[in-house]
């Protein structure tokens, strides 16, 4: 990964130029002042004229410079972004699924995209206002100095306490920045639970313990911000200090030169004007200083997250092509997280075209079963056994490729309905499109859709139901045809009429598909060969093999 | 839309207090600005004069001194007042909800937006745009009336243009209005790629298309660069305009007042206090633009926080009988259930049905969860036992006082009841066990039991049912109906149920017919 404060093309010519524009913010004050009292001396108009070409320069070249440094940070930024996206995505790649967390994985996805962001504000709310301190801060030292050394020690030494001052305000800011986090995160989690379980909540009048955790966890958020607040409320009530002691020690180290003759009335001014310029100038820094402070705490996590092995071992080139695997765990284990054991010893064998449900509480293993079967594990110990290879000795693509995994939430991409189809299978012609539809159970669906096949999905245009989205994620399976259908919890979220529904129709079209499905809750026992409980809790009685496969 | 929304601190008393600490302290800082302006003009005049610079060289570091504090302590108040607003509007709006029925109620993604992201929008919005408004609303005219009692003329030439920055802002905008509008959801689009992308990798390294859609990303983002930019040049131009003719305007103060003084119409100080005075007037007004951007989507969110939500009435009766009931849901076009009339007697009654003729319906109706689209429904104070017991992440007594208020030893007595006692003495905590996400997970018939507990907990009048024993195991259900047959001794209980077993423990039966749709 690129380290968080290497600046992106183009970002420090737009410091340089930001940096231009400020000092000519500042000069602009200072040469105002300078005309005002060299007016006041009563001179020949003539020598007004070059103060007024110094003020009509300084007061056009701000905005200008700001525009350019603008459009040129902003572009080099979002180049940046693309940059750091594009290579964050593949190296997630490999990391997908297992090491994505085991539940919510798209939550944990949008939290990465919302932490790039925040790495790249780096670029235009930090960098760009730090060089641009730098350079107006050096410019008008510089200025200073030419005019009278003394003043440019004064401002020399105003702006090194300006960086004193900053480093202070983003010692506080990280101090409370991981308290303001959790505190946010734990509002944002109950009133996630509070506003998606309203109806739980109604029916067993237990609306108001939910509201007293929101105002406690409320509370809890207002202090952490408060005491975070600390180290920006210091950087910009100190800067604002730093400036009027800056004016006023400055017009002291000027009143002598001044008196003595050695300066003339006029410069003297500008020389005060400077100072008080320049704390507009250091009023930036607490900004640059936040983002930066938030920028780490995104950068830690995007670095905890990718630099992570990835779960399975992908050496092996050799690819399978059975149409009927037949896959066999012999006593295999497998973990999560490389430390606990999340599958007890387990010898199953799934024949081509069986049916198997599998049941068991939370935790028993189920989910880590199927991934095991999906290859998005490797066993830890034992073996795993498609037609009689282990897997690690073909490629991983190769096992992968046979299995079509449907999740408790299946994704639905900004795009058409076919276009969400095809993604599974390239080269599945609308009819086979039509018919996955019709038998995952969307046919009356399909029918009422205006633009049937080419109508846009996703985001903000059209919206599926919880039993619409499940259909799609086994309609996307079978469109694959791929010979082996791994169900994780797929109608976790459906009444139960509706999950009946649901995977009767997958039942009834998966025909000689090997199917597995996962499931905390027995459901539609007999249309399953085979029911394998994972917990002690005894089993429900296995009905005579009615499956679909006949 | 409007810069500020009224009903904001009219509806909500909590919010006055934060909302008027801001205004105070802009107020204050607004006259300390002014102040400013004049202890400079002091020092500067003295050291020209060869005067002596103590008097006002302190001045100027105290009313400077000030304004930090000032500063500091805005930026304070207005993080505390971000919070709590936002706070506000959160705890309001989910408390609404929660008293209003489902028919009430926007879709759940909808619901889960404004009380999670859109309440956190309000935030800025408070903390970054209201100080700005303040500021806006209180310099420029204190800064100008200042001016007009120093040196009147230049008073006028901030009077005159001071009003050209929102008029300009204003063509600027309606001329750029189109050009945005129209690259607004290409841009969105682009935008939104990434994250759609993201959140399917799963799916899409599920199905080998990961590797594929890595070049796109490069591509849409370079895309994105390119339209986004353009889309910023022109708000960048508009910005940059609207300074240079702030500067342009102090300037030509600057030069008046330059004049007069080269003419010797006018007194040192009061120019330069002139010139200090005068962008004071406008800085104020070109922040408020900037900052509003960032704080629109909280403007927005404010007006859905501020919905206003009928609240349910729950009627509170002795007993439960409905009269001609009929329910339609939102939207559809055939009633679910269609003049059902029952009066529920003491003991346990069945309801029982085919799939899909609307039993759930029926008790949440019963549980006044809904509102009847037709006839009326007389219910008391009852405790509905959902499909699946709603199980908090908490720890399993924190589950049980759920609503219930039960204390540990009401706790252990109903447990000991509904044999919940032996699930806890199983687990590793026992009844400071975490449950759900991150905790224990609870098999079906344990979850069936506890909210079976629960139900014992409460005082509600009616405890009604939704199957269950439905998913459970022989034993597992066994236990579950003595449980219900015991519960039903206390209190009329109302329960959907496919079970037979349960249904031949019952006092009643109460069938429901299937309306087939049209």
């Amino acid at each position: 990964m690129k380290p968080l404060l290497q600046p992106a093309r183009r970002i420090v010519p737009a410091g340089v130029l930001g940096g231009i524009a400020v000092a000519c913010g500042v000069f602009l004050t200072a040469t105002s002042g300078w005309l005002i009292v060299q007016a006041s001396t009563r001179p020949v108009i003539l020598t007004l004229l070059t103060a007024v070409v110094g003020v009509r320069t300084f007061g056009i070249g701000r905005p200008v410079f700001r525009y350019w440094e603008r459009v040129i940070s902003h572009d080099g930024a979002l180049r940046d972004l693309a940059e750091r996206r594009t290579e964050t995505y593949r190296s997630l790649i490999p990391l997908t699924p297992a090491r994505l967390g085991r539940r919510r994985r798209a939550d944990l996805l949008t939290g990465v995209v919302r932490d790039l962001d925040d790495e790249v504000d780096v670029q235009v709310r930090s960098l760009v206002p730090l060089i641009a301190t730098l350079v107006a801060s050096v410019l008008a030292i510089v200025v200073a100095f030419v005019l009278l050394p003394v003043a440019g020690a004064v401002v020399a030494v105003l702006a090194l306490c300006a960086v004193a001052l900053g480093v202070v305000d983003g010692a506080l800011e990280r101090r409370g920045q991981r308290d303001v986090l959790a505190a946010r995160g734990e509002v944002q989690r109950i009133a996630h639970l509070y506003a998606a379980n309203t109806v739980e909540l109604q029916a067993i009048h237990a609306v108001d313990d939910l509201a007293r955790q929101l105002a406690e966890a409320q509370a809890a958020a207002e202090r952490a911000a408060r005491r975070q607040v600390l180290g920006r409320a210091v950087g910009l009530g100190g800067s604002l200090l730093l400036t009027g002691l800056g004016v006023g020690v400055m017009a002291y180290a000027v009143s002598g030169p001044l008196g003595a003759g050695a300066l003339a009335a006029p410069v003297a001014a500008l020389l005060v004007f400077l100072p008080l310029a320049l704390g507009d100038v250091l009023g930036l820094v607490p900004d640059a200083v936040g983002a930066l402070v938030r920028a780490r705490v995104a950068r830690r996590r995007l670095v905890g997250l990718v630099d992570q092995e990835p779960a399975v071992a992908d050496v092996a080139r050799e690819r399978l092509t059975p149409a009927a695997p037949t896959l066999r765990l012999v006593d295999a284990t497998a973990s999560w997280t490389g430390a606990a054991e999340h599958l007890p010893p387990t010898t199953l064998t799934l024949a081509p075209g069986e049916k198997v449900l599998v049941t068991g509480a939370n935790g028993s293993g189920k989910s880590t079963l199927l991934a095991l079967l999906a290859r998005q594990l490797d066993p830890s110990a034992g073996r795993y056994e498609v037609d009689g290879r282990d897997v690690r000795t073909v490629s991983l693509a190769g096992i992968r490729d046979l299995m079509a995994v449907v999740d408790d939430d299946p994704h639905l991409f900004n795009g058409t309905v076919r276009a969400n189809l095809l993604l599974a299978q390239p080269d599945a012609t609308d009819r086979e499109l039509d018919a996955a539809l019709v038998h995952a159970g969307l046919g009356r669906w399909l029918a009422g859709l205006p633009d049937g096949l080419d109508t846009q999905l996703g985001t903000g245009v059209r919206g599926l139901s919880g039993g619409e989205r499940a259909r799609f994620g086994i309609a996307r399976a079978l469109v694959s045809g791929r010979p082996v259908v791994l169900l994780d919890e797929p109608v976790a979220h459906l009444d139960r009429p509706t999950a009946t529904a649901v995977l009767g129709d997958l039942m009834a079209s998966a025909d000689r598909r090997t199917v597995v499905l996962v499931s905390h809750q027995p459901v539609l026992t007999e249309a399953f060969d085979r029911v394998v409980a994972l917990d002690a809790s005894p089993a429900p009685p296995l009905p005579s093999s009615i499956g679909g496969s006949s | 839309m409007r810069p500020f929304d009224p009903r904001l601190v009219r509806e909500l008393p909590q919010t006055r207090a934060p909302v008027a600490a801001l205004g105070l302290l802009g107020a204050a800082a607004g006259v300390a600005a002014i102040g400013q302006a004049f202890a400079i003009a002091w020092l500067v005049t003295a050291l020209v004069g060869g005067g002596s610079l103590w008097a006002p060289a302190v001045t100027v570091a105290t009313i400077l001194a000030v304004r930090g504090i000032l500063s500091a302590t805005t930026e304070v108040t207005a993080t505390w007042a971000g919070a709590r607003v936002a706070g506000v509007l959160r705890e309001r709006i989910l408390g609404r909800w929660s008293r209003a029925t489902a028919d009430d109620r926007p879709a759940p993604e909808r619901m889960l937006t404004i009380s999670t992201h859109g309440a956190s929008s309000v935030e800025p919005y408070v903390a970054r745009y209201l100080p700005a408004l303040v500021a806006a609303a209180v310099v420029p005219p204190l800064a100008i009336v200042t001016l007009l009692v120093v040196d009147w003329s230049s008073a006028l030439i901030v009077v005159a243009t001071v009003p050209l920055l929102p008029v300009f802002a204003a063509l600027i905008g309606r001329h750029t209005q189109e050009a945005t509008q129209r690259r607004w959801a290409t841009q969105t689009r682009l935008a939104g790629h990434f994250l759609d992308v993201m959140r399917g990798l799963p799916t899409l390294v599920s199905y080998g298309r990961a590797e594929k859609q890595a070049d796109q990303v490069a591509a849409v983002g370079d895309r994105h660069r390119i339209a986004t930019v353009r889309t910023l040049k022109i708000a960048f131009l508009s910005s940059a305009a609207l300074e240079l003719l702030a500067t342009i305007s102090v300037a030509i103060v600057a030069v008046w007042t330059g004049m007069r003084l080269a003419w010797g119409n006018l007194d040192l100080q009061v120019a330069l206090t002139a010139i200090l005075l005068a962008p004071e007037a406008y800085w104020p007004i070109r922040r408020v633009g900037q900052e509003f951007h960032a704080a629109a989507d909280g403007a927005e969110a404010i007006d859905a926080l501020l919905a206003d939500v009928p609240p349910a009435c729950f009627a509170g009766r002795e007993s439960m009988s409905v009269r001609d009931l009929s329910y339609r849901y939102p939207g559809a076009n055939v009633d679910v259930l269609q003049g059902i009339s029952y009066a529920v007697r003491p003991g346990l009654t069945v309801v029982t049905g085919p799939s899909g003729c609307g039993k759930t319906t029926l008790l949440e109706l019963l549980a006044g969860l809904r509102t009847p689209t037709a006839g009326a429904a007389e219910v008391p104070r009852t405790h509905l036992v959902t499909q699946t017991p709603f199980v908090l992440p908490a720890t399993v007594a924190d589950n049980l006082a759920l609503g219930t208020g039960a204390s540990p030893a009401q706790i252990a007595a109903a447990c000991a009841a509904t044999g919940l006692d032996r699930v806890i003495a199983g687990l590793p905590d026992g009844t400071a066990t975490l449950l759900g996400d991150n905790g224990f997970g609870l098999s079906a018939g344990q979850r069936a039991r506890l909210g079976l507990t629960r139900a014992m907990l409460s005082d509600a009048a009616v405890v009604l049912l939704d199957e269950p024993t439905a998913h459970l195991d022989p034993a597992s259900a066994r236990q579950v109906r003595s449980v219900i047959r015991d519960l039903a001794r206390t209190r009329p209980v109302v329960a959907v149920t496919h079970d037979p077993e349960l249904a031949a423990l019952a006092d009643a039966q109460w069938p429901l017919t299937e309306r087939v749709p049209a």
